[in-house]
């Protein structure tokens, strides 16, 4: 198994106004491939398509070597899935919550459900309507881990959580790949927080996916370079061109590049143009122009 | 020691642990025989991918700062003076050289800023 989600020729429709297209997507087995985009680019539904809580209207996903849907059932035995919106019963109690779980997975880890709870400090005996959002957080990754998951796919599992459960989610999230080597799958619109543990990003943009390559190469070389006198055309650029924009407070232009080596500032040398600053960008940013190059085309 | 990388920076994260672990066995913080954090527990706690943990490791390894143990953990090596020297060198001129950068944003020149260094060090008048 290369890869521990594949998605190959995936269409959906919804109304006129929402689409997904021809995703192809590929998740590397072993990676933490973070899925980013803006909210309403269709994240949710992707993940909902991938594991056949909504019907596509063609297209294969193979999940752990599965077929969808003929399979799923095996595929779901090993995958650990935290939605957006909780689903637990609000009259269990914790420990209720648990054990109903557990009940559908073979795999549950009692021992190492027990030590999450003294991890996460929650209360065993509390009902799921009386847990605060950030304890509800808690208890879906609890979950998720506590079964074993070979692929956990994670959908926005920190949206409104405050930072200090965020951070104690996340680590307990990564302390279980560093254990088992799982694949992980986590969506999300805040770029910082992927930034750190992701080795794959997938951009996705109204229902496309924009991109899907290796972090390091995602973020190789991204610079912004602000130039006095740039070159009409940006043909046979050494560097990819994300965008252009003219500068407000001056005459000069605002590149934003991806692959950048100091000895290309060559290339602008030759063409007459001088460079007054090359400043570096982060995931952020990279993001921000790349959603804007794909919605826009960038001028050459 | 290691709270202060920043997955921000254009210095990929693997360097980032890597150049903490460099400086505190230079400055002597890290003992040789000294045990790092395992990879799992590092990894938890900067939230921060298993695997840039273990290239950080196998870098400082490659380099001579430390060993890994299969099964035992990673420990800091008994580093060789030649190594603590030219590690502590390429230190002084990485500080150099982000002030350059900086000074040259500025429009400071090298003049001004050895006489700057003079005053604040207090070697200068």
């Amino acid at each position: 198994m290369s890869n521990a989600i594949e998605a190959r020729g995936l269409n959906y429709r919804a109304g006129k106004t929402f689409e997904i297209r021809d995703m192809n997507l590929n998740v590397p087995a072993g990676s933490i491939y973070g899925y980013l985009g803006p909210n309403g680019s269709g994240k949710t539904t992707t993940i909902r398509l991938l594991l056949g809580m909504t019907k596509r209207i063609s297209g294969d996903v193979t999940l752990l070597d599965h077929r969808s849907p003929d399979d799923l059932p095996a595929a779901l035995a090993k995958i650990g899935y935290v939605p957006e919106r909780p689903h637990l019963y609000p009259t269990l109690t914790v420990a209720e919550a648990m054990r109903f779980h557990a009940a559908f997975y073979p795999t549950w880890d009692a021992q190492w459900a027990t030590r999450l709870l003294r991890v996460f400090e929650l209360p065993h005996d509390r009902r799921i309507a009386r847990l605060s959002k950030g304890e509800t957080g808690k208890l879906m990754i609890l979950l998720a881990l506590a079964q074993r998951p070979e692929l956990l796919i994670l959908d926005e599992p920190t949206d409104g959580l405050d930072p200090m459960v965020r951070r104690d989610v996340l680590a307990a999230v990564i302390d279980y790949v560093g254990d088992t080597g799982a694949t992980v799958f986590i969506s999300s619109h805040l770029v910082h927080e992927l930034e750190r543990m992701c080795d794959w990003v997938g951009v996705l943009d109204k229902g496309r996916l924009v991109t899907e390559m290796p972090i390091t190469q995602f973020k190789a070389g991204v610079k912004r370079i602000r130039l006095i006198g740039a070159p009409e055309q940006a043909l046979g650029t050494p560097f990819e061109l994300l965008s252009r924009v003219p500068e407000a407070l001056s005459d000069g232009e605002s590149w934003v590049v991806r692959g950048w080596d100091d000895p290309m500032r060559e290339y602008f040398e030759a063409r007459g143009a001088k460079i007054r600053d090359i400043v570096d960008l982060d995931l952020e940013e990279v993001f921000v122009e790349m959603l804007r190059n794909s919605r826009q085309g960038v001028t050459r | 020691m290691f709270d202060d990388i920043d997955p921000r920076s254009p210095v990929p994260l693997y360097e980032q642990i890597a150049a903490r672990v460099r400086v505190a066995v230079v400055a002597g913080e890290y003992t040789p025989g000294a045990a790092l954090p395992s990879v799992r527990q590092l990894a938890a706690s900067l939230r921060v991918n298993p695997a840039t943990v273990v290239q950080a490791y196998r870098d400082l390894e490659r380099e001579g700062f430390v060993e890994m143990r299969h099964g035992a953990g990673t420990f800091v090596q008994n580093v060789a003076p030649g190594l603590r020297e030219a590690e502590r060198m390429k230190q002084a001129r990485e500080l150099v050289r982000r002030m350059l950068a900086e000074a040259a944003r500025l429009g400071i020149g090298v003049a001004e800023l050895s006489r700057a260094l003079a005053v604040e060090s207090g070697v200068g008048e």
